[in-house]
Parts: C-alpha cells; sequence; structure tokens
C-alpha cells in the first residue's frame, strides 16, 4: 500500500503512487515532462523553461511547498504520516461503530446478551420433551398414513411438516436447527440454503447423489437414472406421493417402477449418459464454451420451448403438404 | 491475410431455399436450391466481393436438393415431382453425387435410395428399400450416411454400391452399418468428414453429434454430442430455453472443421478434434436453412430463409430469403488440432 502526501489517498502500490505523483504533481505544466520529484521539477522548470517553480501542482493547499522532497513514499514526514495513520485508525473505529449500530451485533470479543444483541433460544429440558413427543406422535401418525409400505427409516422431513402437507415435490428448506432432529440420528446434513429448481431434468449442482442418498428422507427431486443401475436410484417418500413434474405418472413406489420410468425418460438422460460417458473416457465435456452451454441448459429445462418439436415429421414434409408447394403429377404431365 | 468478408448474392430466391452447393473444386460457382421452383446458378466474383446470377433453372415442383456432378457444368437435382435420373414415388428429398465412384445416390420419401451409374446412362438404377424415410443424405469418400425417422442411421459403403450396380443381377446391398442416431431427436442434417474418418449429425433440438466410422470401442468411445443453437428466453416468457433446429452442417474441405446452421439465424464453426467452438457469426436476419463451403475452402454460402415452426398453418420465404457468401480468412476455419 502506498499513500500519497502531497493530497490524502491512498493507493494500492507503490507503482500507482509514483505515476500518479509523476502525472498530477511533478509534471511539468510547459512540456508535460513527468519527473519524479519535486525537486527534480524545479530543476526542470529553472533549466529548460528558465522558470522557477513556486508550488507544486494539485497538491493540498498546506502540502504545495517546495522545502520536502517526496518521492512514492519516501521523504514524507513523519508528522504527516502519523496524522494520516491516526486519521485511519479512527475512520476504522467510526465505521466499526455505525456498523454494530446498524445491525445490532455486539462489539467483537463480547458475549451476546447486551442491548439489541441476537438472542440465542434456550429451551427447558420439559420444553424439549414436548417437542420430542410431539414428533414421535406425527411419526406414528405418518406410518399409519403412508399405505405404501415405506420402511420406518423413511422418517419424514424434519420439522415435522409432512410431505402430504407440503404440495411441493421439493423438500422444504431445512433450518439449522442447533440440536440434532430426535429421531433420525443419521439424517444427513442439508445445507440450509439449498433449492432445487422446479424441474424433473435438473439435478444440484455436483451432480453426486448426497451421502446416504439411498436412505435419505426427503422427496428428493431425483435426475433420472441414465436408464440403467449407474446411479442408485433415489426413493421417494411415498406418503409425499408428489412426483417431480415432467413424470408421466405419480411417485413410483418401488425400484423397477422408477427404474422404468427412468427409461421411458428419454431425453433429460441422454445429457448425463453423454456426460458421463465423457467424464469416463477421461474427457472434459466440450470446451469452455460448450461446457458452459450444456451447463446453463441443464440448470434451466423448466421453460425450454422447441421451436420444431415433430420428432416424426420432417419440416420439409410438412411444408410440402402446404397447397403452395404441393405438387401433383397429373396437373404437370 | 484474405481478410474476413461478407456479402449477399444479388437476386436472392423469391422462395425458401432448400439446398445450397458450391462447385468442386476450385470453382466458383454456387448452386442454390428453392422452393419456388428454381435452381438458381451464382458465380462469385473473385475479389469484388459479389456473386452475379448467372442462371435460373426453372422445375415443376419445389427443388429440394441440388448436386453437382462429375463437372462444374453438370448438376442434379431433386424435389417435389419425384424425379431425379429414375422416378420415385414420392417427393425426392436428397441427391448426392460421388465423384469417386461416379455414383448418383438419391433418397426419397418413398423410403428408398436410387443408385445410378452416371458414367452408363442406360444402366437401370439399383433401389434400395430403406427401413424409414430419409431426410439427410451425405457422402465421404468411401461411405454413404443416410439418416431417417426414428433415429435410424444407415451407413453404405460405395465401392460395395458401385459394384452391386454393376454385377449383372443387382441385389440391394445391406448396409456397411445400421446405427441408431446419437441424437434422443429426429435428424436435421448429416455431414461427412473430407478426411473419411467420421460424420456430423443435427437434430431439430438444437444439439450436433460427430460420430467416427470405424467400428472399434476407441472410435466409438471418441463419439460425442453437444448443444448449441440455443437462445435463453426472456424472463418474462417463463425463461428457460429456446431452442432451434440445426439445419445444416458441412464440413470444411481443407481443415477438416465444420460449420452449423441453426433456426436461430446464427452459423457457428466448430473444431471436431479440439470439441471446441472457433466462431460464431453475427445473428442472420432469417433461419439458417442451408451451409456450404466451396471446393478450396475460401467461401461459405449460407442460405437464410424464414425457419419453419410448430404450429405454423402457412408458410411464405418470399421476400426473406437471402444467399450470404463469406470470403474466410486464411487461418478463420483452420482448427488449432486435439490439446
Amino acid at each position: 500500500m502506498g499513500k500519497k502526501k502531497r493530497g490524502e489517498r491512498d493507493f494500492e502500490d507503490l507503482k500507482l503512487l509514483i505515476s500518479h505523483q509523476k502525472a498530477k504533481h511533478f509534471k511539468c505544466d510547459r512540456c508535460g515532462k513527468r519527473l519524479n520529484t519535486a525537486g527534480g521539477l524545479s530543476v526542470h522548470m529553472n533549466q529548460v523553461h528558465k522558470e522557477n517553480l513556486t508550488s507544486v501542482e494539485n497538491a493540498l493547499p498546506n502540502r504545495q511547498g517546495l522545502d520536502i522532497e517526496i518521492f512514492g513514499m519516501e521523504g514524507v514526514p513523519d508528522d504527516i504520516v502519523q496524522q494520516h495513520n491516526q486519521r485511519i485508525i479512527q475512520n476504522f473505529y467510526t465505521a466499526q461503530a455505525e456498523r454494530q449500530a446498524a445491525t445490532g451485533n455486539p462489539p467483537r470479543g463480547q458475549s451476546g446478551g447486551q442491548g439489541p444483541a441476537k438472542k440465542i433460544k434456550y429451551e427447558t429440558p420439559e420444553e424439549i420433551k414436548k417437542r420430542l413427543a410431539e414428533h414421535r406422535a406425527k411419526v406414528a401418525a405418518q406410518k399409519a398414513a403412508g399405505a405404501n409400505g415405506i420402511p420406518p427409516a423413511a422418517a419424514p422431513p424434519a420439522e415435522g411438516q409432512s410431505p402430504a402437507q407440503n404440495a411441493s415435490p421439493f423438500p422444504p428448506p431445512q433450518p439449522g436447527y442447533p440440536y440434532a432432529t430426535p429421531g433420525v440420528p443419521g439424517a444427513p446434513p442439508y445445507p440450509a440454503t439449498q433449492t432445487y429448481p422446479p424441474t424433473a431434468g435438473a439435478f444440484p449442482p455436483g451432480a453426486s447423489p448426497p451421502p446416504g442418498a439411498t436412505t435419505a428422507p426427503f422427496p428428493l427431486p431425483a435426475r433420472p437414472p441414465s436408464g440403467s443401475a449407474a446411479a442408485p436410484p433415489y426413493f421417494y417418500n411415498g406418503a409425499g406421493g408428489a412426483a417431480p413434474p415432467g413424470y408421466p405418472v405419480a411417485a413410483p413406489s418401488t425400484v423397477d417402477e422408477l427404474v422404468a420410468n427412468a427409461a421411458r425418460q428419454g431425453a433429460g438422460g441422454d445429457d448425463i449418459d453423454q456426460l458421463i460417458r465423457m467424464a469416463e473416457a477421461g474427457i472434459k465435456p466440450g470446451g469452455a464454451a460448450k461446457a458452459g452451454e450444456e451447463g446453463a441448459g441443464e440448470k434451466k429445462k423448466k421453460g425450454t420451448r422447441m421451436v420444431y418439436s415433430d420428432t416424426e415429421v420432417s419440416p420439409e414434409e410438412r411444408m410440402a403438404m402446404l397447397p403452395r408447394y404441393r405438387w401433383v403429377e397429373q396437373a404437370a404431365a | 491475410m484474405a481478410p474476413a468478408t461478407q456479402f449477399e448474392a444479388a437476386q436472392p430466391p423469391t422462395d425458401a431455399v432448400s439446398a445450397l452447393v458450391f462447385a468442386p473444386g476450385a470453382s466458383k460457382r454456387l448452386l442454390v436450391s428453392s422452393w419456388d421452383k428454381n435452381v438458381y446458378l451464382y458465380e462469385v466474383v473473385d475479389g469484388a466481393e459479389e456473386a452475379n446470377l448467372v442462371g435460373t433453372f426453372e422445375h415443376r415442383a419445389p427443388v429440394l436438393d441440388v448436386c453437382f456432378g462429375a463437372s462444374p457444368d453438370e448438376a442434379y437435382t431433386a424435389g417435389m415431382d419425384h424425379q431425379v435420373k429414375s422416378k420415385h414415388a414420392e417427393p425426392v428429398r436428397c441427391v448426392v453425387y460421388s465423384a469417386e465412384h461416379s455414383l448418383l445416390v438419391s433418397a426419397s420419401w418413398d423410403s428408398t435410395l436410387h443408385v445410378h451409374n452416371t458414367t452408363d446412362p442406360s444402366q437401370p438404377p439399383l433401389a434400395i428399400p430403406l427401413p424409414g424415410k430419409p431426410h439427410a443424405l451425405a457422402a465421404s469418400p468411401t461411405k454413404l450416411v443416410v439418416a431417417m425417422t426414428a433415429r435410424l442411421v444407415h451407413i453404405y459403403d460405395l465401392p460395395t454400391l458401385a459394384s452391386a450396380l454393376s454385377s449383372p443381377n443387382p441385389q440391394p446391398p445391406q448396409p456397411w452399418q445400421q446405427r441408431e442416431s446419437s441424437l434422443k431427436f429426429l435428424t436435421r442434417a448429416v455431414a461427412c468428414m473430407p478426411n473419411d474418418a467420421g460424420y456430423a449429425t443435427s437434430s431439430i433440438e438444437g444439439r450436433v453429434a460427430v460420430e467416427w466410422f470405424e467400428d472399434s470401442a476407441e472410435s466409438q468411445a471418441r463419439k460425442y454430442a453437444f448443444k448449441c443453437h440455443r437462445q435463453a428466453a426472456p424472463e418474462e416468457e417463463g425463461g428457460g430455453d429456446v431452442v432451434y433446429p440445426v439445419n445444416a452442417l458441412a464440413f470444411h474441405p481443407v481443415y477438416g472443421t465444420f460449420a452449423s446452421g441453426g433456426g436461430d439465424g446464427t452459423v457457428a464453426l466448430w473444431d471436431a478434434e479440439a470439441k471446441r467452438r472457433m466462431r460464431q457469426y453475427q445473428k442472420f436476419p432469417e433461419a439458417v436453412a442451408a451451409l456450404g463451403f466451396s471446393g478450396d475452402g475460401r467461401y461459405l454460402a449460407i442460405g437464410v430463409c424464414p425457419g419453419f415452426e410448430t404450429g405454423m398453418e402457412d408458410y411464405s420465404g418470399e421476400g426473406r430469403t437471402k444467399i450470404f457468401i463469406r470470403e474466410l480468412g486464411e487461418t478463420e476455419a483452420k482448427g488449432k488440432g486435439a490439446k
């Protein structure tokens, strides 16, 4: 970092500072020659233009004197440096105080509980027990409701919002609870902010199933498995009963059904197949541009609209059927 | 280095372009077949940045394809009137001439290929039944690729076709290879690599696949497909992508790179070896219907007309059909080679 002492500006690096100095302060206004220091400029003015330099251009009013020779950061008088540093430190504290006032965060190093600072929610053992009881009741109710033979391991998504109530096929946001959800000791840690685009073809970035996916208690919008057992199929929470849009049938309850569905689903699996094949062959998916296109396409397949979508009849055949282009042999004969 | 310039041919066809082809060799002749029942012959003037209409050849019905024969003075056309050199039962979609074997092959919606020996016009053509309607046809020095409905791709060996044709009792030969298209949607165009190594196909769903002829595991592992000719739809229309058909493919005769032209009105140059896009040209006013490199690779002709889209009740390319010719810079279409 560099600072400038003719003015009060901070520079990221010394080179910039020097070029600033040369351009703003130590440039000869007669011929445009850029000198390194005020002294150098003074001598240049004297010798080349036969003039006396009286003050440094563009400098702060009290720093126009020629008596101090500054080059870069060298030669800056001590008192000015100290003044400057003090000003910076003061600015920092002012800013910090303002920020604390604005955000309500406690000063660093102090615990919360003072003034408007964040409050951490404490639960008494009774409260926790009550919540546990409620949760167990819900689990039991769900087990009773879920007639699809879902193994008990498939507990409802946390927070007790049953998937049946949850019309969306996507997992509800998972606020980060400070304690483990009771009853689901092995619940995979889900990032609270992860959202899924509402599309069948999409899959979370990274494309690899989350740890423990096969027993994941959430109705994940599974990407279509690539028509084979290449990827472990996701289980839908049967109680949820909601298939991602794009699937022609309701949530499959067996793996076989799921695989069959996936096999029926052509287009989505294609890209992924392709990507997997290419990855296996050690080929990066296309160039940077192509990879970008692939990625972008995957993520927002939702509104994908094909300009021409007939997979049996070509545009030419369609055009040929128009009266405008039709040709009847008799007419020409 | 020659500058890259682009100009428009004077007097374009009055309706949609169906095909466009440069004469082989260094000839500057360009034939354009059109739905307006004419075939247009243009001559590109060197250095003058213009292409003049030399002649038009009127047909009885819309012309769907055109190719040059053995010399720049000879051409074959295919069209709605079922006629090439022999008679098909349905409109003839494609016609291809193999200079190496003096064979003319036509593909018709009656699901047959007709193979003609152009050196002996008296010889009856050989008809090969196809399992589906052909939509695209392309020939490399030794292979013929036919893309049909239901994603079928048949590859015929041209020498086999030639010998079958000249045998006293011609039997329709079996395809050399039968493949399923690597693309999930209707094939739109096929183009063969000039070095006889493989071919590229494109579909109505904004995708291009590159494949190799050789039937070994290594060669087949090399094949790939990629998306192209898509546009992000505006947010107010729900976002997502608008996917255009890839209407045209053409390989550069010298560098082996290829161009694709799509319904989005853009032309992109691809390096098949390095799997990179080399260039994307400025958008044309309408969809790109046909592409063709000149025999020496100096020019790229681009046929532009409104694209036929799903749900169209009527169609006319009148007044909106144009032929652009791009003079390529010396290294413009040269790939960097595999990494």
